[in-house]
């Protein structure tokens, strides 16, 4: 049996995740009715365990057990839950924030360790690139003339009339430079530090 | 309804129409020479971070400086309506003004880290920018201009059958802005109406994601996939042959993986991918390959030249014959 | 009291002042000798207890003895005593009487005998100046004519005119379309929470009908609506637009063999569009009137229906006509319309013919519908294998086209057709996918026969339904075994939300009543006056309010005719202190009665006249009237002026001194502090003005002027001129800057009755705000 404990701060999750700088002003989280809505249409639920309303009320019950719940990593980032959530609550939002969380306190860092290649692409040229890795699975997948693509994407946009899409080496110290004053690089560090 | 510019406008470059499929940017500019639509490109302009972001690789707020940085740009050269080619970088650029204007802190820190940076001119003061007024995908603008294109068409595309495919970042994440239908999405419908074309309106899975999920396709295949087929199946029963797109990374979605699918279901969709820029000037006569970039499509367009009247050059056997290859 | 007295010269007024010990409560803290001498009046009488049947004789022997004009009373709290008082002083006029509160606003805030004192000095001053100004008045006494419009023949307007026709009050019932009964004749069944069963809709009404049809006292006017409203002096002044009907009312014998040769076939919107009716038509056969009528949208003009026609009573070339009509009051009763599904097109509503509303459903499963009380599938007439209801669609959604509210009958609707069905149709499936199952009070034990019929329950709000291959799959969760389901299933009924009719916004428009933020029409107050709106005479009954059911609907119907016969038969009494207008000085500017909230001003035969039963006396119209055309009866500028002057005068250099305006609401809290026994500074002088709306520049300055070193001005936030009343305060502050004296001498509050130890707070902080200013006229002012 499950007991509610005596808490001082049974809302802490709540409050936690609408103190976030990812939510918005409207945030309805707390107006959830549990209708399922949001699940019902959601593409993550009907195609894995992830189930948006129960991650609503994991967070309303200040289950933190949720912040690293596998689970999470499967939303798609849709909105289709925000587009009809009738309370005016956006579990999308929701769970950015606590992929966030997981990411700074938990164990979430290493779900994202493979894309820290888009970070250091973006660091150094203002423009995030696929990682390798996934490249390659998406060059067996798509075929070879997607590779070939890659390697005359300068002259193809010649062809069509377009200019060089690098930012000029200023823009590109001035990203690197707000990303290092942002946290960013900190950041990107950490993660790929972080064990799997 | 909101007021859409057009002039003044920003092109905001994306990453994946970069080197995925260019022709949607020149297929873009092709359009709004045509029917008067003032913009400009920037070389100075950073991407959104918007795959990153949602990688959750990013963190809000560096989202948010790096996009104060690209509003200067676009303030500097008085081009403040920005117009994106991607639904990512317009739920992205949205949010951010939005974050900007009503969070003091967040703008503090943000004018901050551009102070540090040596970037004081850029700093961002409230209302700047109006999330709006300022923010548009350039699905509305073509629609707003759909009148006036309607005038340059030349070439008669309707004996396609024609399905869309609204993006979810521009539909569901700022729905009070969406215009044309958030629960059923016809800002695309509306556009190729006003074409003397019909659609097929209505479909199941009609606002379903493409399936791409940002980390979802990489890390979760097989998931990200069972989504992409499901929309594609409804389309072959209803016997589809054009999916239109607004947004690079759903066209990537469908483009690049339907042959994948189709191996694994061993069938065959016979549906072609074009973003609705790409769609309009085919309409207006444009080049496929110099104007529509369809050399960079998976699924081969030139099955769908063919069958028009219209005579083209088609490039589609020697097309590897000109790139180098590897 | 004869005109020579009232003009005489006000200093040369006979003044009786009587002083209340009241046993101790006062005079144990004022000195009352002091207070005596320091009055100037014709007479100055002390007592013990002036409430008394012994106080009554001193005043009134006094009053004839000494010929006295005016009488100041100080005691208690008018509100304790001022009736009593108003009384004693017969034979003068009663509004000749001022209270002077020495007690709750005086002895028992400030326990110092000296200042104790000096404060009632000035508050018995005070009231002399005031009753100086005093006119003898009498009551309002407000006459309503025996006549009523009711809007809206649905159950909620048919309940309401009977009610009122029953009490000898003539009545006309308007009613949009060609007949009446509204939505209830459209429902087939009704259900009976007591009794475990459903009721012929039809059978219950149709009494109610034909009795309204009878009554002589009402008078039934279909295919008409409202078209203009004017108020003059609690009457209405309507015009109501008779759409022609083009059959003749008294010829027609409602044969019918019109309709079987129009050749013009439409749609049938009382089947909810799922029959065809002619051009000519009667909507059912019970219709009242049981006339035919012609849609004139439709009607080719043919002439057939004419030639078959044996008495002779379709006329093509009638027309509309506008009818003017007077009616002492107004039943809004335009009822509701249901959602329009266009805007969850995700349930794909009318993308298939199985995919049915609530209504429709009423409508097939009518014995008068469509296939006459069977249930059977529209598309292919096959009884369905089973029925998924869907609910809260369109209700409880704050998404955009969404409706906030619950609509409160939609759950037992379903209830109601699932057990139905049940009964016919024990095969059939019947599902109902709910969030919340909303059925109070008796509702439930009709709820739990439903669920012993079999009727089943998931819980989960789908989030579409689509069609494959011929079936209907609903998309939901099953939110108690977390599992995303499709539920296949071959009809689909959808528990659509109620909205206000468009009528009802019309109506509402044209009456001038307020909406609320969901366009019904709103209540005066929501728990004390729930049929009132916010204009007087105008009152509201069935889902125009709101949605409700047919019960409800019919105890808000009565309670509205209640209202009405009150205002008639009552003739209500009402203290005279209203605005009265100068026509002389009123150029027909309007800004008053564009100010006015409770619409009490109004032009008549090129005259503004102001109607005392609506007015209020709050004072907001005399702000914009540039012409000093207005002023409020018992609070006139002489009247304010000179109580700030009797509080003021005798103020001593080293004083400080604090006027507060309070709102009656205000006035009570300061009361309440008084009889909790919480100490007050001394510095504040409380004078009660109706509304802040009533305070001018002139009023403040002159204050500051006699030399109050600050200003307090407090008032009650729910009431409808309180938005004004802010806005002027900022205005207020200009003015001081602009006569140098600093804004922050002006203190603005709002007050609550309960909330007394708050303003007695509030007093404490200003008052040591006002001290660390300094003195009026000090350096900081300028
Ligand atoms: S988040 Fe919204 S849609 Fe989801 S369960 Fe809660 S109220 Fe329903
Ligand atoms: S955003 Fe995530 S939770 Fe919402 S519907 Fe899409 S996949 Fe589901
Ligand atoms: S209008 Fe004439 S024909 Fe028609 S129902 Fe009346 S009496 Fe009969
Ligand atoms: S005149 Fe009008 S109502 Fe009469 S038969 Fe012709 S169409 Fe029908
Ligand atoms: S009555 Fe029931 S179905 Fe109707 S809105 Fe309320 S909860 Fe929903
Ligand atoms: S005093 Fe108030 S209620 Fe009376 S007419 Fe003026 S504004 Fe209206």
């Amino acid at each position: 049996m499950k007991t509610i404990k005596l808490d001082k701060n049974p809302l802490k999750l709540v409050k936690d995740v609408l103190n976030d700088l990812k939510a918005s002003p409207d945030l309805g989280i707390y107006k959830c009715v549990q209708c399922g809505m949001c699940a019902s249409i959601c593409p993550g639920a009907s195609q894995t365990e992830y189930d948006p309303r129960d991650m609503i009320r994991r967070v309303l019950e200040n289950d933190e057990t949720i912040i690293d719940d596998e689970t999470i990593w499967d939303c798609f980032s849709c909105y289709t839950c925000n587009s009809i959530c009738p309370s005016g609550n956006n579990a999308s939002e929701v769970n950015q924030i606590l992929r966030q969380m997981s990411i700074e306190k938990g164990e979430g860092a290493q779900k994202i360790k493979d894309f820290c290649a888009y970070g250091d692409s973006f660091m150094e040229m203002g423009i995030g690139s696929i990682p390798n890795e996934f490249f390659n699975v998406m060059v067996k997948d798509v075929g070879n003339k997607y590779m070939d693509l890659k390697v005359n994407i300068e002259d193809i946009r010649t062809d069509l009339g377009l200019g060089n899409y690098i930012l000029p080496k200023e823009s590109t110290d001035e990203i690197e430079a707000i990303l290092d004053n942002s946290g960013f690089k900190v950041r990107l560090e950490k993660i790929k530090r972080c064990k799997k | 309804m909101k007021t859409i510019p057009d002039k003044d406008i920003l092109l905001f470059k994306s990453c994946l129409v970069n080197v995925e499929y260019p022709g949607v940017e020149s297929s873009a500019c092709y359009i709004f020479d045509k029917v008067g639509v003032e913009y400009y490109v920037d070389k100075r302009q950073s991407c959104c971070t918007g795959l990153g972001h949602y990688y959750d690789l990013f963190d809000q707020l560096s989202t948010t400086a790096l996009a104060a940085r690209n509003f200067h740009i676009a303030a500097k050269t008085n081009h403040k309506n920005i117009v994106t080619l991607c639904a990512t970088c317009y739920a992205i650029l949205k949010k951010t003004v939005k974050i900007l204007n009503y969070n003091e802190d967040a703008r503090n820190k943000v004018n901050t880290i551009l102070d540090e940076s040596g970037l004081p001119e850029m700093e961002y003061t409230q209302d700047d920018m109006d999330p709006s007024k300022n923010i548009f995908h350039i699905a509305e603008i073509l629609f707003n201009k759909r009148d006036e294109i309607s005038k340059y068409i030349t070439v008669d595309l309707s004996e396609f059958k024609i399905a869309t495919h609204h993006a979810c970042h521009y539909c569901k994440v700022h729905y009070n802005d969406t215009i044309e239908g958030v629960r059923e999405p016809n800002l695309m419908d509306g556009i190729v109406n006003a074409m003397g074309i019909d659609t097929i309106g209505w479909y199941d899975h009609k606002r379903v994601t493409c399936g791409a999920g940002f980390r979802q396709r990489f890390t979760n295949k097989e998931i990200s996939l069972a989504v992409t087929s499901e929309k594609l199946e409804v389309l072959e029963d209803k016997n589809v042959e054009i999916l239109l797109h607004m947004c690079p990374n759903c066209q990537m979605q469908f483009d690049r993986y339907q042959p994948y699918i189709e191996k694994k279901l061993g069938k065959k969709f016979n549906i072609f991918h074009l973003n609705i820029t790409q769609y309009i000037a085919l309409a207006m006569g444009a080049d496929p390959y110099s104007v529509l970039g369809i050399q960079t499509h998976t699924v081969p367009i030139e099955p769908l030249l063919k069958r028009l009247k219209q005579k083209y050059d088609l490039k589609e056997d020697n097309r590897l014959k000109t790139l180098k290859s590897v | 009291m004869s005109k020579a007295q009232l003009n005489k010269n006000k200093s040369n007024l006979k003044i009786g002042v009587f002083l209340c010990r009241c046993g101790g409560n006062i005079s144990d803290i004022i000195d009352m000798e002091k207070l005596r001498l320091s009055v100037k009046a014709e007479v100055i009488e002390e007592f013990e207890n002036l409430c008394s049947i012994n106080g009554r004789k001193i005043i009134r022997d006094n009053i004839i003895k000494k010929n006295l004009d005016r009488v100041v009373v100080a005691a208690c709290s008018p509100i304790t005593h001022e009736k009593t008082f108003q009384n004693y002083v017969s034979p003068l006029n009663p509004y000749l009487l001022e209270m002077a509160n020495i007690r709750e606003q005086c002895s028992w805030v400030n326990p110092d005998n000296i200042t104790a004192t000096e404060k009632a000095i000035s508050i018995v001053n005070a009231a002399i100046e005031k009753v100086k100004y005093s006119q003898p008045l009498v009551p309002i006494l407000r006459k309503t004519p025996n006549t009523a419009a009711v809007i809206g023949g649905g159950i909620s307007g048919i309940s309401a005119s009977l009610s009122l026709a029953r009490q000898g009050i003539e009545t006309y019932l308007i009613e949009k379309e060609p007949t009446i009964g509204g939505s209830m004749v459209k429902v087939g069944k009704l259900f009976s929470p007591e009794k475990l069963a459903e009721e012929c809709a039809m059978c219950l009404l149709n009494p109610l009908v034909n009795e309204a049809v009878q009554n002589k006292n009402i008078n039934i006017i279909t295919n008409t609506t409202l078209k203009s409203a004017e108020r003059r002096a609690g009457n209405f002044n309507l015009l109501i637009e008779n759409k022609a009907r083009k059959v003749i009312t008294d010829r027609c014998i409602s044969c019918g063999n019109c309709a079987e040769v129009c050749p013009v076939e439409v749609k049938d919107s009382w089947n909810e569009g799922m029959t065809i009716r002619k051009a000519i038509y009667k909507p059912f056969s019970q219709a009242v009137p049981d006339v035919y009528t012609i849609d004139p949208e439709n009607c080719k003009k043919c002439g057939k229906c004419q030639d078959v026609c044996r008495m002779d009573a379709i006329d093509l070339t009638m027309e509309d006509e506008i009818i003017p009509m007077t009616v002492g009051s107004v039943v809004i009763a335009t009822g509701h319309k249901t959602f329009d599904m266009n805007k969850r097109p995700e349930y794909s509503y009318g993308r298939h013919k199985d995919i049915l509303t609530q209504m429709e459903l009423a409508r097939v499963m009518g014995v008068n519908g469509p296939t006459k009380g069977e249930l059977l599938k529209p598309s292919d007439g096959k009884v369905p294998q089973r029925v998924v209801m869907i609910q809260c669609v369109g209700s409880r959604d704050e998404k955009p086209g969404g409706r906030k509210y619950c609509s409160k009958v939609c759950c037992m609707v379903a209830i109601k057709h699932a057990n139905v069905i049940k009964q016919h149709y024990p095969d059939t499936d019947v599902i109902i996918g709910y969030t919340d199952m909303r059925t109070p009070g008796m509702y439930e034990k009709y709820f739990k026969y439903a669920q012993s019929n079999e009727v089943r329950l998931i819980r989960g709000r789908p989030g579409e339904i689509e069609e494959k291959d011929g079936i209907f799959i609903v998309r939901l969760e099953d939110t108690l075994s977390k599992e995303p389901l499709e539920i296949e299933t071959d009809l689909v009924v959808l528990s659509t939300a109620m909205e206000p009719s468009e009528g009802t916004v019309d109506v509402s428009n044209i009456l001038d009543v307020g909406l609320t933020e969901e366009l019904f029409v709103k209540e005066k107050h929501s728990k004390i006056k729930p049929v009132a709106t916010e204009v007087e005479g105008i009152y509201v009954c069935g889902t125009a309010q709101g949605p409700k059911d047919i019960t409800d609907s019919i105890v808000q119907a009565n309670a509205a005719s209640a209202k009405v016969s009150e205002l008639i038969n009552g003739g209500v009494e009402l203290e005279p202190f209203v605005a009265n207008i100068d026509n002389s000085k009123c150029n027909l500017c309007k800004k008053c009665i564009d100010v006015c909230k409770y619409k009490a001003a109004f032009i008549q035969d090129n005259m503004l006249s102001v109607d005392p039963v609506a007015c209020v006396g709050c004072g907001a119209c005399l702000w914009e009237c540039e012409n000093n055309a207005i002023e409020i009866i018992g609070q006139t500028d002489e009247q304010i002026l000179s109580m700030i002057t009797g509080m003021l005068k005798d103020k001593k250099p080293d004083e400080t001194r604090i006027i507060a305006f309070l709102d009656s609401v205000g006035y009570v809290s300061a009361d309440n502090i008084g009889i909790n026994k919480i100490n007050v500074p001394s510095s504040i002088r409380i004078i009660k003005i109706p509304s802040m709306n009533r305070i001018m520049p002139k009023h403040l300055l002159h204050a500051f002027n006699m030399g109050a070193d600050g200003i307090i001005m407090g008032e009650y936030p729910y009431n409808p001129m309180y938005s004004k009343t802010k806005e002027k305060v900022n205005g207020l502050k200009q003015e001081l800057i602009k006569n140098n004296i600093n804004p922050d001498r002006l203190a603005f509050y709002k007050v609550y009755i309960p909330y007394f130890r708050g303003l007695a707070n509030k007093f404490n902080k200003f008052n040591n705000q006002i001290i660390e200013l300094g003195k009026i006229g000090s350096k900081i002012d300028s």
